[in-house]
């Protein structure tokens, strides 16, 4: 379990973390989305215990978490992670002597997969490569809390689709919390139960793919039959091009009438109204 | 047990370049004249060496693999002190078997110089483990504050130390007996009290350090 506390990180002045309240209780494969730089690395690295956030408190199975804490029960890997330049099989093989409880028979099964070269050193590897070594790494170590961040990077569209598997896979096979940070949206959302988007360090939205599915909608039409069907809803977003109004809402779908068109919003699209600016002012 | 063994094999093994360059000097370092210092001083190049690898090289790549900080601080600990034996073990053979074969009238070896000897060969090396286990652990600490401030500000202050004791009479007396407590030091108890005391006593400063470190 995972809980965070009026989490707030800064940099200098920068605030990166905005007093972020979160709770993440059941074991499930978990989704966090963000624009570039909306604080997902520093939120994944504060869960781990990479370092130390400004106030709060981040607590990982009621054990609270800073740079303090020796043993944190947390997996956290990052894109360019740098591993000891060892054959890859040698450096699987460490993994699982540095890591009681890896599971070192999945790591080999996912290198045979992967056809990885069990005797390429690291530095050798594709950055493709290097990143599967090191998503194979935190997902064998068996720890109860997984975090990835990016880690689809590098990968080609047959690599990803394996990815994708290979985290139901283990998660199937040791069920845990397991939060994936990336950009690719669609791809994912077969694999995922619960979605988190964060945006300039506040938490936007936290829940399951299925309430997406059956909240977020566009509603086009004239302005004046728009505002009116869409009033008293929860409005995330609005385009208007020339007389035509489109909003995009998560709530309940207005009937749809001859003068509107209701759709369901795609999850890549509700990311967008969600977080997504022009100009600098919110859509 | 499995996973603290296992870093300090790594430790080790990724502490080749050190190796290899003890052993050259060692092996290839020449002095002539009368009096010349022994070969075997110079392992405790690796001393010094040792610690830049485990805290600049190896302990972000251990973290990845998902070792504890924990077992990484216990690993190095233990590390340094297989190192410590070896390099004692290694100089007082070369101090016991080569030096006196040298052509030169005088070999100096570090065993002589800080009056260990006095002791008895066995006490000289184990004293010259414990100061070895010291230095590397002195070393440890200092580097893993590199990247913070008190760091910086402990680099300063030892600087400092150096430069305000050393010209003042008084002061570069109590600095003088400080080295002569932890090196240059004939009475193996308390050389010995002196070396473990402060190596506990930088070793939970290097756990306070460790605790405080980011990746």
């Amino acid at each position: 379990m995972i809980e965070l506390k009026q989490v707030t990180k800064q940099y200098g002045q920068a605030t990166v973390l905005k007093n972020i309240t979160l709770s993440i209780d059941e074991p499930g494969i978990y989704c966090l989305l963000g624009r570039n730089g909306a604080g997902k690395t520093t939120l994944l690295k504060s869960i781990a215990g990479y370092q130390n956030i400004t106030s709060g408190t981040i607590k990982v199975d009621g054990k609270t978490i800073t740079t303090s804490a020796l043993d944190t029960g947390v997996s956290y890997i990052e894109n360019f992670a740098k591993h000891f330049n060892l054959p890859v099989r040698k450096l699987l093989k460490l993994a699982s002597e540095v890591n009681p409880n890896y599971d070192y028979d999945f790591a080999s099964e996912m290198m045979e997969r992967f056809e990885l070269d069990g005797k390429k050193k690291f530095n050798h590897l594709s950055l493709g490569m290097k990143t599967m070594v090191s998503t194979i790494i935190c997902l064998a170590s068996n720890k109860d809390v997984i975090l990835l961040d990016e880690p689809v990077l590098g990968f080609d569209a047959i690599m990803r689709v394996e990815f994708y598997d290979m985290l139901t896979e283990s998660f199937n096979k040791h069920p845990r919390i397991i939060i994936v940070s990336t950009h690719i949206i669609e791809e994912i959302a077969k694999t995922i139960q619960k979605l988190i988007i964060i945006d300039k360090g506040s938490i936007r939205f936290f829940d399951t793919l299925r309430s997406v599915e059956t909240k977020a909608f566009s509603v086009s039409g004239l302005q004046k039959d728009v505002e009116a069907a869409t009033r008293g809803l929860n409005v995330i977003g609005q385009d208007t091009v020339g007389g035509l109004v489109t909003c995009y809402i998560f709530d309940e779908a207005p009937k749809q009438t001859d003068s509107l068109e209701v759709r369901p919003l795609s999850l890549q699209d509700f990311f967008i109204q969600m977080v997504g600016t022009r100009g600098g002012v919110k859509r | 047990m499995t996973a603290i063994l296992a870093i300090i094999k790594r430790l080790l093994a990724s502490n080749k370049i050190s190796f290899i360059l003890t052993a050259a000097v060692v092996v290839c370092a020449t002095s002539s004249g009368e009096t010349v210092l022994s070969n075997g001083n110079y392992t405790w190049l690796l001393a010094v060496m040792a610690p830049f690898f485990f805290v600049f090289y190896d302990f972000s790549k251990l973290m990845h693999l998902g070792a504890s900080k924990k077992d990484y601080f216990i690993g190095c600990l233990i590390s340094y002190g297989l190192l410590a034996f070896c390099i004692s073990l290694v100089n007082t053979v070369i101090h016991l078997v080569m030096d006196p074969i040298y052509p030169a009238q005088t070999v100096i070896n570090m065993m002589d110089v800080c009056r260990w000897t006095e002791n008895g060969i066995f006490v000289a090396a184990i004293q010259q483990m414990l100061f070895l286990l010291l230095v590397m652990i002195f070393l440890h600490v200092l580097l893993s504050m590199q990247a913070h401030w008190y760091g910086w500000l402990t680099d300063a202050v030892l600087v400092a130390i150096i430069c305000i004791f050393t010209p003042i009479a008084p002061l570069r007396s109590a600095l003088s007996g400080f080295f002569r407590l932890i090196m240059l030091n004939g009475n193996a108890i308390l050389h010995i009290g002196t070396c473990l005391l402060l190596s506990a006593a930088l070793s939970l400063a290097g756990l306070v350090v460790l605790k405080r470190k980011t990746l």
